[in-house]
């Protein structure tokens, strides 16, 4: 009996909450229409919010910092952040997105933000993004469009390769600095003269011994701050425009490979297996082991820290004047599932990152990446400080471009760096290296795409 | 305390077995549901170069290993199992490397094997021999991670044979030493044959730990620095543990990558069978 009771007792509570809902229901489509066009509204109902972002300790402290501001400005949204080092975080999101339980919002690095929205992971923000970003305020946001013109992300920071040089090294071997007008060929020829053994003896003297180097002209690692730039400024590149197809074996391809394998062979440009013995492949410039590198903004860090008397440039061109400087745009990228009050909620946080100036500067003083904001980015604040011309990255921009990134980006990077290095090795020909980095990459974009 | 259990081997043994033999017959991201695809998974992978590469590399992996490390650990526990002055001082030596993290080791062996600035290739250099790439070296790159891991993982096979050498009766020895045996004929008639059953032991847990190595080529080849040049130089040190570990969780191919494991785990099951077979020609028990 007492039984039976319960149970009439639940079927009338079910009734009354149907009726509830059906009635929040409608009154809620209602101000969802009248919020279209004020988002602001949205600061009725509480929400809580999962916020995911990959950090160090100097960096968690900052975001913990901007979170708070963030929440007094919108006192119905609350924060829970899961943050993580870099590699742990992207391995646990994607165990979380398979369990369904993946943050609201992440900060995606940049060459990742194609693998999740591929895969369906991701909410388009092309509306919000036209509706509430003046698109010429802003670096980067086209680097996260895909190629039917969908934007997948908002930039967080932005990672733009110059070339860096070490001052006290050109001085010593008295070598011209880098100016804004040097080719490769210009460069090679100055890091003949920069590259040193254990003697003493620079590289364009006769009596240098090759095995004994201990000062490198160049630091040259994988595809950012290594082959993509030189690749792509000989006119060649890895993917066609729809990234879908490979265009590996290109005569431009061929010539901007053999200036980069002759200058390994010679030496001068630290090899793959050079790079191994370092324990670090970011370690060469600033332990004063090379006299050049091509470095994206974040390497600003350690050369300050190491205290190098050094200052950076454009990159150099190619044969054809044709200049690329790599961009990755690391981004807050929502997550599908978020929807209604709680995407909305996730959009106010990608927002207030984006146009407030307080958020902009506070990152920018933490020297990371340039900020996503121009008038942030060309303020004195941002300027000012080592190294001396900061203004080389925000130049750059006009010969800006992306790696080439799509879903499987890490697989045919990975695939082309296995035959490249053979051949940067010396143990393959460029020929070879090409034909088979080709054949590889296609087969990888084919198992996806097709 | 029937009732935990069966819990936890459902959820954690049986239901995870289960849920990696289904994912080894379909198309799964980890994103995405998996869908299945049949076969694909076990003909794609018997018809690629890479996955024949990585297995041929764990079974040389192995088969280097796994004798020359029982040898060895076999001769230092008769060495220690003497009366010697600070014998578990000795002892101890061998076991430090035994609970060293890898990247202790790594660390320790670059300072060794570091091909510009490691002191093997100055000794080298100083008795006018050429210098070596060592763990970048195509060739000797598995016989180095084979000779570190010895020298490594010796210690902990020694406290095993040590175990088993209290077994074996004094009564015996002297009963030889009567009848004029020397230290080698000891060793020989002796020692090896009544302690195979210890040997059979390792055999097994050492050829089944070989076969899922992971940790130290990872490591030792660049895997923390850079994960894609984990098993190289030019996929010489890529063992199948490293090869799926790139399809699973890399390139997010975990249906493929669950079909490595089961082939692993056949492989393993019946290498065992074979050795469980052969003891009988062999191991002697009391």
């Amino acid at each position: 009996m007492g039984r039976l009771g319960r149970k009439r007792k639940s079927i009338g509570a079910i009734v009354i909450l149907t009726f509830m809902l059906v009635v929040t229901a409608c009154s809620g489509g209602q101000t969802e229409g009248q919020t279209q066009n004020q988002p602001k509204d949205t600061t009725g109902k509480p929400v809580e919010l999962r916020l995911g972002y990959y950090s160090s300790a100097q960096t968690d402290a900052k975001m913990q910092e901007l979170i708070a501001k963030f929440q007094e400005k919108h006192p119905n949204i609350t924060i829970k952040t899961e943050s993580s080092p870099y590699n742990q975080f992207f391995q646990k999101l994607d165990t979380q997105i398979a369990a369904e339980s993946a943050p609201d919002l992440w900060l995606s690095d940049g060459v990742l933000v194609p693998k999740y929205a591929e895969r369906g992971v991701l909410k388009d923000l092309t509306e919000w993004i036209e509706r509430d970003l003046q698109k010429d305020d802003y670096y980067g946001l086209d680097f996260n469009k895909d190629a039917n013109g969908k934007y997948w992300g908002v930039p967080q920071g932005i990672q733009i390769a110059v070339l860096y040089y070490n001052k006290d090294m050109f001085d010593e071997a008295k070598v011209e600095y880098p100016t804004e007008d040097w080719t490769w060929d210009d460069l090679k020829a100055a890091a003949e003269k920069l590259t040193k053994d254990s003697n003493g003896v620079y590289a364009s003297d006769a009596a240098f011994d090759k095995n004994k180097v201990t000062q490198y002209g160049l630091t040259f690692f994988s595809i950012t701050e290594g082959w993509m730039t030189v690749l792509k400024s000989y006119g060649g590149g890895v993917l066609d425009e729809t990234l879908t197809k490979s265009i590996i074996n290109t005569p431009e391809n061929k010539q901007a490979m053999e200036w980069i394998v002759d200058g390994m062979q010679r030496e001068l440009l630290t090899t793959p297996s050079d790079l191994k013995s370092f324990q670090s492949n970011m370690a060469p410039f600033p332990s004063k082991a090379a006299a050049m590198r091509i470095g994206i903004y974040a390497r600003t860090i350690d050369a300050n820290a190491a205290d190098l008397n050094y200052d950076v440039t454009l990159l150099p061109k190619g044969p054809d004047g044709k200049r690329f400087s790599p961009v990755i745009a690391n981004s807050w990228v929502i997550n599908k599932k978020a929807e209604g009050a709680k995407g909305e909620a996730a959009w106010e946080w990608v927002k207030y990152w984006a146009t407030e100036d307080e958020a902009q500067k506070e990152w920018a003083a933490l020297g990371e990446a340039v900020p996503v904001k121009k008038s942030v980015a060309n303020s004195e604040q941002f300027l000012s400080g080592k190294p001396d011309h900061k203004q080389a990255f925000l130049d750059s921009f006009e010969s800006a471009g992306t790696l080439d990134v799509n879903a499987v980006w890490s697989e045919w990077v990975g695939k082309f760096g296995d035959s490249i290095n053979r051949a940067f090795e010396g143990e393959i020909s460029v020929d070879e290296a090409l034909t088979q980095a080709d054949q590889d990459v296609q087969q990888v974009l084919d198992e996806f795409y097709k | 305390m029937v009732t935990p259990y069966i819990v936890h081997f459902l959820v954690f043994v049986l239901g995870s077995l289960l849920a990696s033999l289904y994912f080894s017959f379909s198309k799964y991201d980890i994103l995405n549901p998996p869908q299945w695809t049949g076969l694909d998974n076990y003909t794609k992978l018997l018809n690629e170069p890479v996955f024949w590469k990585a297995l041929g590399n764990t079974v040389y992996f192995t088969v280097l290993f796994v004798p020359l490390q029982t040898f060895f650990a076999l001769v230092l526990a008769v060495a220690l199992n003497q009366k010697l002055r600070a014998l578990k001082l000795f002892r101890l030596a061998h076991f430090l490397p035994v609970i060293s993290s890898w990247t202790v080791i790594m660390y320790v062996s670059d300072a060794v094997f570091n091909p510009r600035f490691g002191f093997a290739n100055s000794l080298l250099q100083a008795i006018g021999l050429s210098p070596q790439k060592w763990l970048q070296d195509e060739h000797l790159v598995i016989p180095l991670l084979v000779l570190i891991a010895v020298w490594k993982g010796i210690g902990y096979i020694m406290v095993i044979y040590l175990a088993g050498l209290q077994n074996v009766p004094s009564e015996v020895y002297e009963a030889a030493e009567i009848d004029g045996a020397g230290t080698l004929q000891k060793f020989g008639r002796i020692t090896v044959p009544l302690i195979s059953s210890t040997t059979f032991l390792v055999l097994i847990m050492s050829t089944i730990s070989t076969f899922q190595a992971f940790e130290q080529i990872y490591v030792m080849t660049g895997g923390a620095m850079d994960a894609s040049s984990a098993g190289g130089p030019n996929k010489a040190s890529l063992v199948l543990m490293i090869y799926l570990y790139q399809e699973g969780f890399s390139f997010l191919r975990m249906g493929y990558a669950s079909a490595i494991a089961w082939v692993l785990f056949v492989i393993l099951f019946l290498l065992t069978v074979v050795q469980m077979t052969l003891q009988k020609k062999w191991v002697h028990y009391e």
